[in-house]
């Protein structure tokens, strides 16, 4: 847990939520694991916000859950994406392509 | 929506988020020990990393009930909670509101159903009522807004307007359904009346066009549902059965559905009949087809898309020309050019009529919205109480509210604690009222004036009104409640709103100068709105006392009256006017009876038998209004006790025998001597009905009588008498020695000795009789007075709570004042005069409304001025005194004050 690792942006962890599980259905757990791996040295996801958000999500009708079987034998609760989830995961991408181009324009702006 | 459901799956939900964080943290924990730190380390590391299970918990909730709703739950369990912790004052406050709402519901349940409730039937807001403005050159009887059956005809024949135009008249008939015979109202009406609202059977079939073609061809009738179940039992085979009206035989043909009860909320039929038997029914009727009969409401229904003002206009060239068409009519009557001007420029003019038409609804209507402002200023009163005693439990919670603040609740969200409070309050005062409500109204329904068909008697025949709370009454509970809630937790809340978090933490336990002013406020509009219900209920009661003194202008101890009418059982007219002159006969013999007397029409019953008069006294002139008429026999002016004042009385030479018409003379009332006859010798003139050109006046007034009262108590009226001849229906008036009650067996006795189904209409003593024609009056006078004490009360409360209040605060003051040498009264004073004050303010705000609201009451009153200085002057003092005497119990406190333990007390 290094300081230089810097607090994840308000309301990007629905999105990154939502592109774990576009890959497979996961528990939290799982999602955690996952998130802290492929951020590993940049963003700090802090794990006591995980489980509203997946709970917010699954209001929203993105995500369905369902009790199974996990790797260790034990119960856990699945998310998987719903329909209007991919839909949005889409949208998402798409929006932050363009903000994070825009920014990109203005910052070579500055530069030239 | 899925709130809602999460809601009631909530416990699954728990127990569902319980399982997956423990998973979460177990998979958690077995990773730190596989990094080798040692168990409890290694559940330390997990929670912290998980920042806290509970406040995932309360997180998650609130995504799966949103925000408000579990902050509602909560306020909810926590008023509950604190209203159980303080009884009597949830106790107080539930009362104040349900005595409110429950006042409010039961007027208004009148208010809907006799002023604002639509007929059920097909579409009752195309239903117009058709009316005649300007002279109509016609005579007839009954109640208001009166045509003649043809124009009824020849408006349902103006298609391109109406869907179809019906007409009806109510009437008294003697109905037998097998042994006995009873009166009973039953509604005249044309072919097309059930058809055109759409109004359907029960049982059998209803009356159609067909009924309605041919004069007498058609014996049939309709009953009412309410009919057939309380007369007949319900029998299922009663269609096909013969009732005898009037002793005619009709053969029911059907009985109406059971919501409808005819079109007159305040007079329900047993019976619907044809208009083509309308002249084999009503005894002595031959003016069916007479256009200048008016005798009958019409109403219509309009076309689809017509709108009220288009169907006027339509209306109006083919109105004209009938006009011009009726003068040239046989047996026009013959009229001077200038009335010919006042025929032609006649107009018809059209009503909305979804509720019907009513007399009830239009005597009442008045005195409805009255009572339905008093009580609605009276739930006002009632919410500014609690709201007043949630002021004083407010500051009583200082300290809780301070805690709540700094530990940072919201003000918004302390506020929406405090709303949920009143509006839980509101909804148990509505809950009780709402329960209280059937009762009450069926209070007002007895304490209603009894309703009447025609000036030959009110009868206490049933009405459509019903102490039933129905869907609409909920509603309007409901919205009561939900407004009396907030209103009386705006103060508060507001106050909650204003209050510094530093001062209330700084005092010192429960005092709270901030809301001692709002508290002042509240309870000085209770003692405005006070003033205006005590105003308003001095008013009521000087009327009725005015009127109560005032009295008919005869002695009506040991009076007794009865209706009787000999056609509708069967006699000849004159057949009729002997058995009369027979009864009236065997009555004055009765041991039991001073005197005894006949009279034509019966006295207040709000109706009478009227007409403008010709008068041929130095020259020949009109009477420019109605007098009021009635025939009686000799026996008459005695019997009531009412002096001739000059001339003479009738005798048996003026009456003649049965069946010998021809009126040669007449006597007056000192009214209409003074009206039309003023400074002149009155006896000798003669005058007549009527004001034509064909009238011929040659009746000789031969007497006059002093005024005493006709249709009702407060009319001072024009009257003239005639001989009592050969009429065959008549009211008995007999003056009996004992009570009036005592009678009844008596005079029952010798009526059946003459003929055993004559019915007997309207048994009562005059002393009932005055007391019914009061009936407005005495429902305006007590309830208001009611209400006034009502709201008297609650103020007082409040001054009182309020005083109290101040006294507690000002304890160190006043101990100081007292050490420093005052007296016990000065500091009495003190207080009285802060009390006093405020009562003073208050009524200085209650007098200009009670000056603008003084007109709407205005035609209710009698003899007493709406704003009537000493009426002023009374409430004044009611309030002032009653203020002082709820400040003096504070005010002793205060002088009883020890000034050491007062100082102490810091």
């Amino acid at each position: 847990m290094s300081s230089s690792r810097f607090p994840i942006p308000q309301g990007t962890l629905d999105m990154l939520i939502l592109q774990i599980l576009s890959l497979e259905p996961a528990h939290g757990y799982g999602i955690a694991q996952r998130l802290d791996q492929v951020s590993r040295a940049v963003v700090r996801v802090n794990q006591g916000s995980l489980y509203p958000a997946l709970h917010r999500l699954e209001q929203k009708g993105w995500l369905r859950a369902e009790w199974k079987q996990s790797e260790t034998g034990r119960d856990a609760k699945f998310y998987s994406l719903t329909a209007s989830g991919r839909k949005q995961l889409a949208a998402e991408k798409d929006s932050w392509a363009r903000l994070a181009g825009a920014v990109q324009l203005i910052f070579n702006e500055g530069t030239r | 929506m899925r709130e809602l459901v999460n809601w009631l799956r909530r416990g699954k939900l728990e127990s569902s988020l319980d399982r997956e964080l423990r998973y979460h943290l177990e998979r958690r924990i077995h990773d730190f020990e596989q990094t080798g730190l040692p168990a409890d380390e290694a559940r330390r590391q997990a929670l912290l990393e998980l920042g806290g299970v509970a406040q995932i918990q309360e997180e998650v909730r609130d995504i799966w009930l949103t925000r408000w709703l579990r902050d509602f739950v909560y306020d909810l369990r926590f008023t509950v909670r604190s209203f159980r912790k303080t009884p009597s004052f949830t106790v107080t406050a539930v009362l104040s509101l349900m005595l409110g709402i429950g006042a409010t519901t039961a007027i208004y349940s009148l208010v809907d159903q006799v002023l604002l409730h639509a007929l059920p039937v097909r579409q009752p807001e195309r239903l117009v009522l058709v009316d005649w403005k300007g002279d109509m050159v016609a005579s007839g009887f009954g109640s208001w807004n009166l045509l003649s059956y043809p124009i009824c005809r020849d408006l349902d024949q103006q298609k391109q307007i109406f869907e179809g135009v019906f007409c009806r008249a109510l009437t008294m008939v003697n109905l037998s359904t097998g042994s006995d015979s009873r009166a009973a109202t039953a509604e005249i009406i044309s072919g097309n009346y059930f058809p055109v609202l759409g109004a359907g059977p029960a049982l059998g079939q209803v009356l159609t066009n067909d009924d309605d073609r041919r004069p007498d061809a058609n014996p049939v009738a309709v009953i009412s549902y309410d009919f057939w179940k309380t007369q007949l039992a319900g029998a299922a085979d009663v269609v096909g059965r013969k009732v005898l009206v009037n002793r005619h035989p009709l053969t029911v043909i059907g009985v109406a559905a059971s919501t409808f009860r005819g079109i007159d909320v305040g007079e329900v039929p047993s019976l619907w009949i044809p208009a083509s038997m309308a002249t084999a029914i009503i005894p002595g009727f031959k003016d069916l087809h007479d256009r200048r009969t008016r005798w009958m409401q019409v109403l219509g229904r309009l076309n689809p898309g017509v709108t009220l003002r288009e169907a006027e206009a339509g209306l109006q060239p083919w109105f004209k020309a009938m006009l011009q068409q009726d003068m040239s009519r046989p047996g026009f009557p013959v009229i001077t050019a200038e009335r010919r001007q006042r025929f032609l420029r006649s107009s018809l003019v059209l009503m909305a009529a979804p509720q019907g038409h009513s007399a009830l609804r239009r005597r009442m209507m008045e005195p409805l919205w009255v009572l339905f402002a008093v009580t609605a200023v009276l739930l006002g009163l009632a919410c500014l109480n609690v709201s007043g005693l949630f002021l004083a439990r407010g500051s009583a919670r200082d300290r809780e509210i301070g805690t709540r603040l700094a530990l940072g609740a919201s003000r918004g969200r302390l506020g929406r604690q405090l709303l949920t409070e009143s509006l839980l309050i509101g909804l148990a005062g509505g809950l009780l009222g709402t329960a209280a409500a059937p009762l009450a109204v069926r209070t007002l329904i007895a304490l209603l004036p009894p309703s009447g068909t025609s000036a030959v008697g009110a009868s206490a025949s049933e009405t459509a009104l019903h102490a039933n709370v129905d869907l609409r009454l909920l509603l309007f509970a409901f919205a009561a409640s939900m407004a009396a809630g907030i209103l009386s937790g705006l103060a508060p809340a507001w106050q909650a709103g204003r209050r510094s978090l530093v001062s209330s933490l700084r005092e010192r336990g429960g005092t709270g100068f901030g809301s001692v002013r709002l508290r002042r406020l509240i309870v000085t509009v209770q003692i405005a709105l006070t003033l205006i219900l005590v105003v308003s209920a001095a008013l009521f009661v000087r009327t009725l006392d005015a009127l109560m003194a005032k009295g008919p202008g005869f002695p009506t101890a040991s009076l007794v009256s009865f209706g009787i009418d000999c056609q509708r059982s069967g006699y000849s007219e004159e057949e009729g006017n002997r058995l009369i002159r027979r009864i009236d006969e065997t009555i004055r013999q009765s041991p039991i009876v001073q005197e005894s007397s006949v009279a034509r029409f019966a006295l207040l019953t709000g109706g009478s038998w009227n007409n403008p008069m010709t008068i041929l006294a130095d020259k020949r002139f009109s009477t420019d209004g109605d007098v009021n008429l009635n025939s009686v026999t000799p026996g008459f002016f005695p019997t009531m006790g009412i002096k001739v004042i000059a001339g003479r009385n009738f005798d048996d030479h003026d009456i003649g025998a049965p069946g010998v018409r021809g009126w040669r003379s007449a006597i007056v009332n000192q009214a209409f001597v003074k009206r039309y006859l003023g400074g002149r010798n009155p006896l000798g003139v003669r005058i007549c009905q009527g004001s034509g050109p064909d009238a011929r006046p040659n009746t000789e007034i031969v007497g006059v009588v002093s005024n005493f009262s006709y249709r009702g108590i407060r009319e001072e009226s024009e009257q003239a008498f005639f001989p009592f001849q050969g009429e065959a229906a008549a009211t008995f008036y007999v003056r009996v020695h004992g009570t009036g009650q005592s009678s009844f067996r008596t005079l029952r006795t010798i009526v059946r000795g003459v003929d055993p189904a004559l019915p007997m209409t309207n048994f009562r003593t005059l002393e009932e009789q005055v007391d019914r024609s009061l009936n407005t009056e005495h429902m305006l006078a007590r309830l208001s007075g009611g209400f006034g004490v009502l709201a008297l009360l609650l103020s007082l409360v409040g001054l009182y709570g309020v005083m109290s209040f101040v006294v507690t605060q000002r304890t160190r003051e006043i101990g100081i004042r007292l050490a420093l040498g005052a007296r016990r009264w000065s500091a009495i004073w003190l207080v009285l005069r802060d009390a006093l004050a405020m009562v003073l303010c208050g009524i200085g705000i209650g007098l200009p409304v009670v000056w603008a609201l003084g007109r709407l009451v205005e035609s209710q009153l009698y003899d007493v001025k709406p704003f009537d200085p000493i009426v002023i002057a009374i409430a004044m003092l009611a309030l002032c005194s009653a203020g002082l005497g709820a400040a003096f119990v504070p005010a002793r406190r205060a002088s009883g004050v020890n000034p050491t333990d007062a100082l102490r007390v810091e």
